[in-house]
């Protein structure tokens, strides 16, 4: 009796797991079975899990009319997360050296101003002026990174693994004459490198993912992300679809709209769906290290 | 430099170990000066995108114009609080959301994440565990817009599937990007989607901290696998969810702008029920330029934001001093 009602609360539990798993992968079959469909289908008869009329047409049409667009944005997105997650792992691990050198005195001073601007910001509209008018961050590169290189919580999590490292190994450089720099770089990187791996990771999704910088900052065509051209899609979409600009949506079907929104969310979500198997054990080890104490 | 020692220490110390101080107080000079520069990037950036941001919080006394900028603009003395309170009504509607949609996010991602982590617990096989975990993880990964547009291809009045659905099934279709309060429902589910199984690994490693011997003494006293759960995992879990919860309180008055302008583009039927602080922020001052205004709405929201962070600090230390957060 006590092993039979076990068994079936197990049982259950594995349908949960497993019913939950499934709703968190369907809606990207839903994307690419959009994307391999045909836009007079799809307008016809809307969207399904098995695409409708299985086709590369919106690959085509995209690679062919809008290649120039898709592949500048795709460049911008790779530029922008390259060169942030660079400068943001060097700014923050070194920040997080600082605080974590137990004999600096002022170590807890610059914890703490690093900590209070988690606790009270001055919110979106100082930020937007300052960034547009005293630092010209308007429609610059530099714009789509740089106020994000410094990420509180990952440097606080990033000095937490270099305060793991066993101090004799620091005191015993300092002995052989090693300054903060040498210890720094010779020692403290590549002995905290499952943390770099791990703050590395989460700046790299941030930037991949990021389109709140390009919605303040940005107004020139050039400097759009694949997330941003994204949201534009999506918005002046939404826009023809709703109400006050129908009679101008409804005469344009030309273009693969429907389906090509789908094919740029496949395109968009594809590199870290390639790197996902390899990268998520780190993120995991990242989180539980983080969650672990502050 | 050598020189230097006070009177006392000149009496108690030999003259080799005074130059020996005095030489290891300026290398450690020295040796700061490094670490000063290494921090320097750092405090930069805090300055100019954190502190000095904060000081243009004194925007709410100006009467701002773009020429003179945040700090040349003339002083309005409190008439941009006059502006706050003549349009109460939009201010308290976006305080409204903001708090109504951060409370249910937070409640239930913490049932969902704390029911897949104490679920996981349970279960024995190795794999299973491991690619689900996987797959619950991944969504996390995604960016709003991309979930914005997926939702779409679901929800679309005419194209959606969830309107194929209810046709099918006899029902009549539902327009829901006009409809504000079933989309309050929407972005829930939305949030448990993308982050449950994020939120779950914090909860699943505590589990794995626990000390098996309750569980073993639990079987032998012939508990059953609900007993268990009931009566050990979830009171170990207890301290934690409450110091997330404390935690997440501090942040009860920030809105993810991201998620609404994805989710939603702002579309102005939801705005009833989507039009949290940082939306109407980015409506009034961005898009509209009424910055005065809007500089009032972000001076409420910080010191209100403050002020929630000072409770929640207060409850987590009565909860457990260690808890506390500064």
């Amino acid at each position: 009796m006590q092993t039979t009602e076990n068994k079936g609360l197990l049982i259950f539990f594995y349908c949960c797991i497993a019913v939950f798993s499934i709703i968190c992968l369907v809606p990207f079959i839903l994307a690419v079975s959009g994307s391999l469909s045909t836009e007079s289908r799809i307008a016809a008869e809307g969207y399904s899990f098995w695409p409708r009329g299985f086709t590369f047409e919106t690959y085509e049409f995209l690679f062919g009319s809008k290649a120039q667009q898709i592949l500048r944005a795709y460049s911008m997105s790779v530029i922008v997360t390259m060169l942030g997650t660079v400068s943001a792992v060097l700014v923050t691990t070194a920040y997080a050296y600082v605080i974590s050198v137990k004999s600096f005195r002022l170590k807890n001073f610059f914890a703490f101003f690093a900590y209070f601007t988690m606790l009270f910001s001055g919110g979106t509209l100082p930020w937007y002026l300052l960034s547009t008018k005293y630092y010209h961050l308007g429609d610059t590169l530099i714009g789509l990174f740089i106020p994000y290189v410094l990420s509180v919580f990952l440097m606080f999590l990033m000095a937490n693994y270099f305060r793991s490292i066993p101090h004799e190994i620091v005191e015993s450089a300092q002995i052989d004459g090693a300054g903060h720099l040498r210890i720094f770089f010779s020692i403290m990187i590549p002995l905290g490198r499952v943390g770099l791996v791990t703050i590395s990771l989460f700046y790299a999704l941030q930037f991949w993912n990021d389109f709140y910088l390009p919605l303040m900052l940005v107004s020139d065509q050039n400097l759009y992300t694949i997330q941003y051209l994204m949201y534009n899609m999506m918005a002046n979409i939404q826009f023809l679809a709703s109400g006050n600009a129908a009679q101008v949506g409804g005469a344009i079907i030309a273009p693969p709209l429907e389906t090509a929104k789908m094919a740029m969310t496949c395109l968009t979500v594809l590199p870290i769906a390639i790197l996902y198997p390899f990268l998520q054990r780190f993120f995991v080890k990242g989180i539980i290290v983080g969650s672990v104490k502050g | 430099m050598m020189q230097e020692a006070t009177p006392e220490t000149q009496g108690r110390l030999s003259p080799g170990i005074r130059t020996a101080r005095a030489k290891s107080f300026r290398k450690s000079l020295r040796k700061d000066s490094t670490l000063y520069l290494l921090a320097l990037p750092g405090i930069i950036i805090l300055i100019l995108f954190a502190y000095l941001p904060m000081s243009g919080l004194i925007l709410v006394f100006k009467n701002y114009n773009f020429n003179d900028g945040i700090f040349g603009s003339p002083w309005a003395g409190f008439s941009n609080f006059e502006f706050f309170f003549s349009s109460m009504e939009d201010s308290l509607r976006a305080t409204r959301n903001t708090v109504m949609l951060n409370a249910l996010y937070m409640l239930t991602g913490t049932f969902f994440s704390v029911a897949i982590a104490i679920i996981l617990n349970e279960l024995r096989s190795k794999w299973f565990i491991k690619i689900t975990q996987s797959v619950m993880f991944f969504p996390y990964f995604i960016s709003w817009i991309i979930i914005g547009a997926i939702l779409f291809s679901l929800l679309d009045y005419d194209k959606g599937i969830m309107n194929q659905l209810l046709q099918t099934l006899g029902f009549s279709q539902v327009d829901w990007y006009s409809s504000p309060w079933l989309f309050v429902i929407i972005l829930v589910l939305a949030n448990i989607w993308k982050s449950a199984g994020y939120g779950a690994i914090i909860y699943y490693a505590v589990l794995q901290g626990i000390d098996t011997s309750y569980y073993e003494a639990a079987k032998i006293d012939g508990a059953s696998r609900w007993q268990i759960i009931t009566k050990i995992t979830v009171p170990m879990l207890i301290p934690s969810i409450i110091l997330m919860t404390l935690l997440g309180i501090g942040g009860m008055l920030k809105g993810d702008l991201s998620m609404i302008m994805g989710v939603t583009f702002l579309n102005p039927l939801l705005l009833p029920t989507t039009d949290i602080i940082d939306v109407y922020v980015y409506r009034t001052a961005i898009r509209s330029g009424e910055f005065g205004f809007a500089s009032a709405i972000t001076l409420y929201q910080s010191v209100f934001g403050f002020i929630l962070v000072l409770v929640a600090n207060k409850l987590a230390g009565w909860y457990d001093k260690d808890s506390k957060l500064f």
